[in-house]
């Protein structure tokens, strides 16, 4: 395996045991062990086989002892996210958690899925969960956080203060590197290491060079079979 | 390189991309859970291209099904002048259906 893909996959996976800016790191291996519980539970597997999976309700099999709505987050974005809708989202969170938990909580959970399906994909065992670090989480809310045309709150390129780490250094500010910026360190965590599974901004476009064993040409394929697979349209 | 779109959406499609067939079939096995497809589909990777490829391919797979996933469940928008190029690619890719159910699931 690559030296640098290697590296990233085992800091992002570190990182996961240790207090992140809103949840301890405790709560943040929890969140890793349900998402990995998801594909196994009878309920999300009923709600993906069904037309509509907002008709279908009971209860998940879960492998922790975090809130409902918590778990309800995790199950669906790791089982059915190319459904999900804003409808959803208002009512989990009114079942309990903020819009910055939430934000966190994704963070981890595509991290888990992302780490996951690369290992099974290339062959290679699970890594058991996190360690975890004793710690508190720092709850540092960006000043210049504000509404967005996504779900949640953004931290805008623009607005971007002194107090803030650089999550836009070498990122061009675009919709999807803004998804997760309301919590700075979690966008950061996911896109430190999405870089290195896929590409780094400035290597995307430069098609004179080959950087990884498959082409530009191919690499883009499988992102596009792989967001068709899950009826991502971004 | 002329890439066939369509080929990108549906099993066994024609995409003019080298070794487009075990590369597509490993992305569909490893999005799936079954061992013996996604051993087979590792087995044709090595053949047709390299250990390394097969690492390097299950990094973009697993990349990607980790950042659907983020813009999905953020609800985050394809921006104004993305979407208005790429009118025409989503329409012939069918992208659009995706859209019109959860519009449909509210």
């Amino acid at each position: 395996m690559r030296e640098d893909l290697a590296t990233a996959i085992t800091e992002a996976w570190n990182a996961i045991g240790r207090a992140g800016t809103w949840l301890t790191g405790a709560e943040r291996v929890q969140v890793a062990a349900e998402t990995r519980a998801a594909p196994d539970c009878r309920l999300c597997a009923a709600r993906a086989a069904a037309v509509s999976p907002y008709g279908i309700d009971g209860a998940h099999d879960r492998a922790t002892d975090l809130p409902e709505a918590w778990i309800e987050a995790i199950h669906r974005i790791r089982t059915d996210s190319g459904r999900l809708t804003a409808r959803w989202l208002d009512r989990v969170r009114r079942g309990g958690f903020d819009e910055t938990h939430y934000v966190e909580l994704v963070s981890i959970t595509v991290i888990v899925t992302g780490i996951d399906t690369f290992r099974r994909t290339a062959g290679l065992a699970p890594l058991p969960l996190p360690e975890v670090v004793p710690g508190r989480p720092t709850m540092a809310l960006p000043r210049g956080a504000a509404p967005s045309a996504a779900w949640v709150c953004h931290l805008a390129p623009r607005d971007v203060g002194p107090d803030d780490p650089p999550l836009y250094a070498d990122r061009a500010g675009a919709h999807i590197h803004r998804a997760l910026s309301l919590v700075p360190r979690s966008m950061m965590h996911f896109w430190d290491l999405f870089e290195r599974m896929y590409l780094p901004q400035a290597a995307m476009r430069e098609f004179d060079r080959e950087f990884r064993a498959i082409d530009h040409a191919q690499i883009e394929m499988l992102a596009a079979r792989v967001a068709a697979l899950n009826h991502c349209t971004y | 390189m002329p890439v066939e779109l369509v080929g990108l959406m549906a099993a066994g499609g024609e995409t003019g991309v080298r070794c487009a067939a075990p590369l597509l079939e490993l992305a569909e096995a490893g999005i799936g859970r079954d061992a013996a497809r996604i051993g087979a589909a590792q087995s044709a990777v090595r053949q047709a291209l390299s250990e390394a490829a097969l690492i390097d391919a299950a990094a973009v797979i697993g990349g990607f099904d980790a950042i659907t996933r983020v813009a999905d469940a953020t609800g985050t928008p394809l921006e104004p002048e993305k979407a208005a190029r790429s009118v025409d690619m989503r329409a012939t890719l069918g992208i659009d259906a995706f859209d019109a159910e959860r519009a449909r699931l509210g």
